[in-house]
This record gives structure tokens, sequence and C-alpha cells, in this order.
């Protein structure tokens, strides 16, 4: 989306020039992200809901918790489904109407992080087998944008699922029925962080902000979860890395991703 | 959504609403003005549990270009619900009540907006509902009007806006959810101050011509009470640790 | 009379009375109304607004900054931080005997690049047409580019340019002021650079303080932190 957004030459030379000096623009250090502000339940009628801040990108998450019919192959698992958009509000460049090729790589790779860390036990979520079971429908709008969105989102969603209080259901009469004060957590087995790191030049920087976004020649986006373990990642852009610098980008996103987690367990418990 | 409370008092023998206020007393709220980096102008409304934010771009190029008019800038408004902003996720594409919200507010800033001065532009008002309490259409009209004022757009006037309404035989000020749902009629009004002009007014429900009469002058009282909070949300950001 | 300057938002009534109504005010009977932020002033018979909001309006013979954000064959488009993207044709750069087949527009200005320009010709019909042929226009080399909001960019010059001399000689930095807002700070040492910018966002945040002269300069004159 911000394809058609030109940063001025003076900039970007600007950043190349302070990266040969290990500086940045904004003066952070080559591997710290933004400052990270969370708010849980921004959204008191959400089953759950944040609202994140990862520099000046913010992103406003709500979770609708809902039975639903199952997948046909999948009768004995819940439903999760993560969707990511920009509102039109967030950018002068952004348009309405169906997301482009960008926006739905930010939705699919925000969800892929979450999904394939079983962040979700779903199969916990299965009212009656084959019949019906409930539905995890997290879905992220950005409001305002500085560059990587992956995190922004992915912070977000991990946070409102957190937070998130899940009704209880049983089957009366072959309808799913609301039981009243069954309320539960949702069940999380693991928080996935995801870190995304732009290269410029040769440099490797998390968490780039919207100038350095603007100027880089590729990212990766690698999640992480609770043991450490690698469990989604995705590279973009059309430069290309090095052996050596995916092996680095994998353990900066372990380093960095331990702190973030520890952002998303305080947000939670001071909710 | 779901069955009725039927056993709900909408008003009770003290003159006390069903969410405790009185008949004249509007919901709690919240307006800032600002907020977003991006948006050339922004606000931010909170009119009961309604979560609002509204951010307004322009005047700028139009495209396509063929909706630009040579002798003046044209006003575009999308009024959108985000999926979790009421109690059964909604489907992110817009939907008629969306498509019909986003042309009476349109309608109801026009009046106040002078865009003669830039022919062949267009300003863009973007409304995001957060999180729906009946009415959002006042208060995404009143936070609309704080956003073109923060992005310089020349205005004759605010536009402030409040509902009145019926229910249990009398008229009421600001309209919740449950008394929307419950009640007898609703009447969203949006009004000039300075000018003393309505500019959006519709209404759901029977009333008597007195009652009518009544409703409408409710209504307009409400929207200088918004008045208040949407010029005080605009000195805070703009005169704000200044001497007067 | 007494009140002669006000804090306004659009549709508040600055007095009422027979007053000539000059800029951002309009006559509703006998009501004079404003129509953006900002500070009313009342002179003589006549009031008008002085906004602190707001889009850059081209007016002809202001200077810009500019961002070269596309190009045809024949001309640039600029990004002017207007309603109206400026206009930059081919001849205006190569001279008269421009040819579309043998001058190839990348090779004098490319997308990304900022220049300072001039605003040659302006109507409501057309687009702003801009002019980078003078002394002291024309692409711009080094320096940071910093962004305010258009209307305080009065403030930041000041009286007879004194806000922005002030600033210059404090941090020995040499300031571009476009009329549309954008800014080009290019300074001998990266403290200076970074005074500066601050001093500039200073203005841009407090416009509508009285004493802002003062606040700036002993900004300027505090030691260290910055």
């Amino acid at each position: 989306m911000t394809s058609t957004t030109v940063i001025d030459d003076l900039k970007k030379s600007q950043i190349l020039e302070l990266l040969e000096q290990g500086k940045r623009v904004d003066g952070r250090a080559l591997d710290e992200p933004r400052k990270l502000v969370i708010e849980v339940n921004a959204i008191p009628k959400a089953n759950g809901s944040a609202r994140v801040r990862l520099g000046d990108s913010e992103v406003v998450c709500g979770v609708k918790i809902q039975p639903d019919r199952p997948f046909p192959d999948m009768g004995d698992k819940g439903i999760f489904i993560c969707t990511a958009e920009l509102l039109p509000l967030s950018h002068p460049t952004v348009e309405t109407g169906p997301p482009g090729p960008d926006v739905i790589e930010l939705a699919r790779v925000v969800d892929r992080g979450i999904r394939e860390s079983h962040m979700i036990d779903l199969s916990q979520l299965v009212i009656e087998k084959n019949k019906s079971v409930v539905g995890v429908f997290v879905d992220n709008v950005v409001v305002d944008y500085d560059g990587n969105l992956f995190d922004a989102c992915a912070y977000a969603a991990t946070a409102a699922l957190l937070s998130s209080k899940s009704p209880k259901w049983e089957m009366k009469n072959d309808v799913p029925t609301l039981v009243e004060g069954g309320e539960s957590d949702v069940p999380i087995t693991t928080i996935p962080v995801s870190v995304t790191m732009g290269k410029i030049g040769n440099h490797i920087i998390v968490d780039p902000n919207g100038d350095e976004w603007d100027s880089m020649d590729a990212r990766i986006t690698i999640t992480t979860d609770s043991n450490g373990n690698i469990c989604a990642l995705q590279k973009g852009g059309t430069g290309g890395f090095s052996f050596d610098e995916v092996i680095k980008c994998g353990e900066l996103s372990v380093k960095v991703g331990s702190k973030i987690r520890e952002k998303l367990k305080q947000a939670k418990e001071g909710e | 959504m779901g069955g009725r409370d039927t056993t709900l008092v909408l008003l009770d023998e003290n003159g006390i609403r069903c969410d405790g206020r009185k008949v004249d007393e509007p919901r709690r709220i919240m307006i800032k003005a600002g907020g977003l980096k991006n948006a050339d102008g922004s606000a931010y409304i909170e009119f009961g549990d309604n979560k609002i934010l509204v951010g307004v771009f322009g005047p700028r190029d139009v495209h396509p270009k063929h909706m630009s008019n040579t002798d003046t800038g044209i006003l575009r408004v999308r009024y959108h619900m985000e999926p979790f902003s009421v109690t059964e996720r909604k489907n992110p594409a817009p939907s008629r009540r969306e498509i019909e919200i986003s042309k009476v507010i349109k309608e109801a800033l026009e009046p106040a907006v002078m865009l003669e001065k830039f022919p062949r532009t267009a300003v863009d008002v973007f409304i995001e509902v957060l999180q729906a309490d009946g009415g959002t259409r006042c208060a995404a009209l009143s936070a609309a009007s704080v956003a073109l004022a923060d992005a310089g757009i020349p205005m004759r006037d605010m536009v402030a806006a409040c509902a009145a309404g019926k229910a249990a035989d009398t008229i009421i000020l600001d309209v919740n959810n449950e008394e929307d749902q419950a009640g007898q009629a609703d009447m969203p009004i949006g009004y000039m101050p300075s000018l003393e002009k309505i500019t959006l007014l519709q209404l759901d429900g029977i009333l008597s011509p007195a009652e009518y009469k009544k409703c409408v002058e409710t209504g307009i009282h409400g929207c200088k009470i918004v008045y208040e909070l949407q010029k005080k949300a605009l000195t805070d950001k703009y005169f704000g640790n200044g001497e007067k | 009379m007494e009140n002669k300057r006000k804090y306004v938002i659009p549709g508040d009534v600055i007095t009422t009375g027979p007053y000539r109504p000059e800029q951002n005010v309009i006559l509703d009977g006998n009501k004079i109304i404003s129509t953006t932020i900002g500070i009313s002033e009342i002179f003589d018979d006549s009031i008008k607004v002085i906004p602190l909001t707001g889009k850059y309006i081209p007016k002809i013979d202001d200077l810009v900054i500019g961002k070269v954000i596309s190009h045809t064959s024949l001309s640039w488009e600029l990004d002017i931080n207007s309603c109206y993207v400026g206009f930059l044709p081919a001849q205006d750069v190569f001279g008269r005997d421009f040819s579309a087949h043998a001058d190839e527009l990348t090779s004098k200005l490319k997308s990304g690049d900022l220049v300072a320009a001039r605003i040659a010709n302006f109507d409501r019909t057309r687009d702003p047409l801009v002019t980078i042929a003078d002394r002291d226009l024309g692409k711009i080399d080094s320096g940071e580019l910093v962004k305010i909001s258009p209307s305080k960019v009065p403030r930041l010059i000041g009286k007879r340019g004194s806000m922005i001399q002030m600033i210059e000689i404090a941090t020995g930095a040499a300031v571009t002021i476009g009329q549309n807002g954008w800014i080009v700070i290019s300074a001998e040492t990266p403290e200076g650079l970074l005074k500066a910018k601050k001093a500039i966002q200073m203005v841009d945040e407090k416009a509508h303080v009285a004493n802002l002269t003062d606040q700036v300069k002993e900004m300027l004159e505090s030691k260290g932190e910055s």
C-alpha cells in the first residue's frame, strides 16, 4: 500500500549513512524495537480486544467468539480466523475497496504466526463433534501507519487473545445454547511473538519504522513460541539474505521476542 | 439481535431511565481532537459506549479524475463499522445501512464546509466505528465535524448532533440502544449552533404534532451540549497551555 | 473593541456590527463568524482570522520545497504539500530547445529528489506551474527535510525574519523555508541540526503563544540536553 509513497532521497541516504556508523535515524540500536504500548480490553463489547501502538503504527484488534459449523474435514477442532485490514484513515495512500496483495500478505502472515504456533488449543473448542464448534474471529484494523505492520498486528492479535473470555455453549435440541456464567479464558498453549527485521545495505535492523520500511531492500518476519522455537517465517522484498544473515535473524527473533513476550504477559496481568 | 427483554423498565416512577439517566440527560460524552499522525485532521469520540475514530484527508487530488468538479471541491464520506463493533461479528463488506448513513452524514456536513475555494479537489472523511451502542450516526457526525475543523477545512459553522426520542410515552434526550429497540421513536438531529440550522434529521416511530415539536426542541438542546464539548476538544488541542 | 485578539474555532461569532470581513471570516446578517481555527484580529474596520491549521494554497511567487513524485516525457510532478500537484515543465530545466526524444528527464531530476521551486502561475482552472530556473532554486543536495503546518510559516519567519535569523545564528544552521511548510535544514554540526529542528518544532507546536520568541530563545541558549 505504501508502494505509491516516494521517500525523499536525502532521508534515504541519511538512513544508510547513519547505518554505516551503526546508528539509526530515530536513535535506536539496530536490534531495538520501538516503544510498544498495549491497552487490553479497549473494546469492552468484544470478547477480547487490544489497542496497540508500536512507534507510530497503531492497530485496534477485536476478538469475537461465537458458535459455528466446523470445517468438513476438521469436525474435532474449533475455528480460528485472523484478518487484518488497513483503514483508509491510517494513511493518505490507502484506498477503500478490496485489499491489495500487500494487505492480503499482511493478514496471512499474522494469521500463520498464531496458527502455526498452536497458540489456541482448538481441540478444546468443540461443542459437538462434526456438528458445532466454537469459532474465534480475530480482526485487526490499522488506524495509523509508520512501518512494520506485521508486528503491530501480531502483538495486537496476541494481546487481544490473551485477554479474551470465551462464553460457553451446550447442545440443546441440536442447537448450540449459551450456558449462563460459563465464561472462561481461551485455552492458550503458548505465546507466539513475531519479530520483523529489515535489510538496508548490509545492515539488519529490527522493527523498521516507516522511512526505513520505504528504504529497505528485503525483510524477514520470524515468529517464535514460548519455548524459543521458530514456528513461522516470511521473507519479503526484492533483495536477498545470505545464510549467515538468516541465522542471525533467527537469533535476533528469539532474543527480541522474549522481551516482547514479557510485555504481552504484563499487559494481560495489568488488565 | 436475539429476544427482547420484555421485563425492561424504560422509565421508572421517579423518571429515571434504564441506564440511570434523567429524561433530559445525555450519556457520558468525551471528544478528543487530533491523535492520528498521518491524517490531515482527526478526532475520537466516546458517546456512551460508542467509540468512534474519524480521519480527514484533503483537500487533495481526486481519483478517479471523472469525479472531480471544476467549480468546487467535493466532500466524500465513508461510515464503516469494524467486524468486532457489534454483538454478532459483522461481515467486513459495507452494508446498505452503512452506505445510507454515509450519505446522510455527508449531506449533514455539506452545508457547513466551504469547498468552493478548492475546485477539482476532494475532502475525504473516514469514519470508523470501533464499538457501537445506539446513536452511532450522531456521535460520528459530531466527531467528523471536529476532524474537519482540525484539518483546517473552512467551515461556516460546526455541526453538532444528538438524538431525541420517545420511550414510555415520554420525550427523552439521547436514545440509547435499549431505548431504540424497545422505545417508541428515535429522531437523530444534526445542528449548526451559530447559524441555527438543522442539517440532519431522521425519524423512526410515531409522534403527535406536539410531541414532534418537543422532540426537535429536546434534540437541539442535546446538540448544544455536544457543541460545547466539540469546542473544548479543539480549544484543548490548539490553545492548551497558552494564555488567553 | 477592548478584546482585539481572540482564539476562535469555526462558527464562533467574533463580533457584530459594521466591520469588513477579510480572510477566514464570513458575514451572516450582522454577525461576523470565523471559518477556521485560529486567532481573530480586528484592525480599524476590518476583521480577519490568522489560521492555525490547514493545507497550503499556492500563491504566485511563493518559494516552496517540492518532492519529485513522477514524470512524463514532458514534465515532472511535484508534491508541494498542497491540495494540488506542482507541475514543472521540462523546458524549465532543459531550456527552449528541449526535445522529448533526445532529453531524458531523469538525467536531471528523478522521483525522490527535493527541489526549491517558485510558484510561477496558478489559478482556479489548472494545477500550479512551478519554476526552478532562478538563483537559489533547483535540486537540493544536502540537509534534512522537516515538515510543519503551512499556516505556521509566517510565525517561523517572524517579523522581518527575526525568528528564523535568531535560530540560524544560534545553531549555525542554514534554513530554507518553503511557504508550503516544508523546510530544509543544513548544519555544520549534528548538535546544531538537532537544536534547529527542535526550535522549528517548538514554533509549530506553540505558534499561538504570545511570548514564543522568548521561549525559543531560552531553549536555544540552554546547554546540553536536547
